[in-house]
């Protein structure tokens, strides 16, 4: 199953390549292609962050969730902006996880 | 080179915990991260694989983390015409978001393709072997981490980390607004299907601002 994940993945990669070597994109792709990174990247993200225990959808938000909820949104408006800024993961993984303990640590101490 | 190789590092230690959480052993973590080389992919699937996921939603799943090397491979395609095949190819399987970056670039400086192919070759290798060592060492080293100090959270950082420098246009963030919402909208969706039709809301949203904003400046 890895191989099959792998050679999607690499085909992926490949693909245009190969078949665009010889040929000439469209414009109106190339121009969507652009917005591919920012589109699906995002929507990977999301559903990272606001993945809590207790936050189902039809349960709306509990007190419990916001608590769990509220540090990991935190973390991840402070990394953006530093990531934004400084293009570089280390420090943005700093500043997030930083931002995430700090929220953690004033919820915890905050009832 | 030396910084994405290093920026690399945290990431691959990540994934690396992250296959160790999902109860993974340790020659198939390595095997995802050798031939499958995208954390995305990577971490999408050992926690589909954990939570039982069919073959099929993992496959499809992790083909959707991994359009964005559509999108490289078009943009790549110009730039790679005049070398052999066989460097094309190989020059393939070592894409990724940072050889990408470093790829156009050095392509665009000009000069002879084949010295900037070998310069690919050489960045590229180089972060694949820092990609498998950091993976291991966040393999092993994922069972001393206590799960309060919520290292899970470093994953999404990762992602932000790279999405970030897209934000550049106003039209990008639209995108990805777009996106956003959708995702969380369409949760309800079986076998993560959000992830795939969340995308594709934001492509389209971004490449309709993009076709508006030039009708307006050609008036």
């Amino acid at each position: 199953m890895i191989v099959i994940v792998g050679a999607l993945n690499y085909a992926s990669r490949l693909s245009f390549i190969a078949f665009f070597a010889r040929r000439h994109i469209p414009a109106s792709l190339a121009r969507a292609f652009r917005y591919v990174p920012a589109a699906m990247l995002t929507a990977l993200v999301v559903p990272m962050v606001a993945a809590v225990p207790h936050a189902a959808p039809e349960a709306g938000l509990s007190a419990q969730a916001l608590v769990a909820l509220a540090p990991r949104v935190a973390g991840a408006v402070v990394a953006l902006a530093v990531a934004w800024r400084t293009h570089g993961t280390l420090p943005t993984l700093v500043a997030g996880m930083g931002t995430l303990w700090l929220v953690q640590a004033i919820v915890a101490g905050a009832p | 080179m030396i910084p994405a190789c290093l920026g690399l590092v945290p990431f691959g230690v990540v994934c690396g915990v992250g296959a160790a959480g999902a109860g993974a052993s340790w020659w198939s973590a390595l095997g995802l991260s050798a031939i499958v080389f995208s954390g995305a992919a990577q971490i999408l699937a050992v926690q589909l694989l954990a939570a039982g996921a069919p073959v099929a939603v993992i496959v499809l799943t992790c083909f959707v983390a991994g359009l964005r090397f559509l999108m490289y491979s078009a943009a790549m395609a110009p730039l790679l015409r005049p070398l052999p095949a066989r460097a094309q190819q190989a020059l393939a399987f070592l894409l990724t978001d940072q050889a990408f970056a470093a790829a156009v670039r050095r392509f665009e400086r000009g000069g002879d393709p084949h010295a900037a192919a070998r310069h690919y070759f050489g960045g590229g290798f180089a972060l694949w072997m820092f990609w498998q060592a950091a993976n291991l060492a966040g393999y092993f080293a994922g069972s001393m981490i206590p799960a309060s100090w919520s290292l899970d959270f470093a994953v999404p950082l990762c992602f932000i980390a790279l999405v970030a420098p897209q934000f550049r246009s106003r039209n990008a963030i639209v995108a990805a607004a777009v996106a956003g919402v959708a995702v969380l909208a369409l949760a309800w969706l079986p076998m993560r299907l959000n992830l795939i039709a969340a995308g594709t809301f934001g492509i389209v949203a971004g490449t309709v601002a993009d076709f508006a904003s030039t009708r307006r400046t050609a008036r």
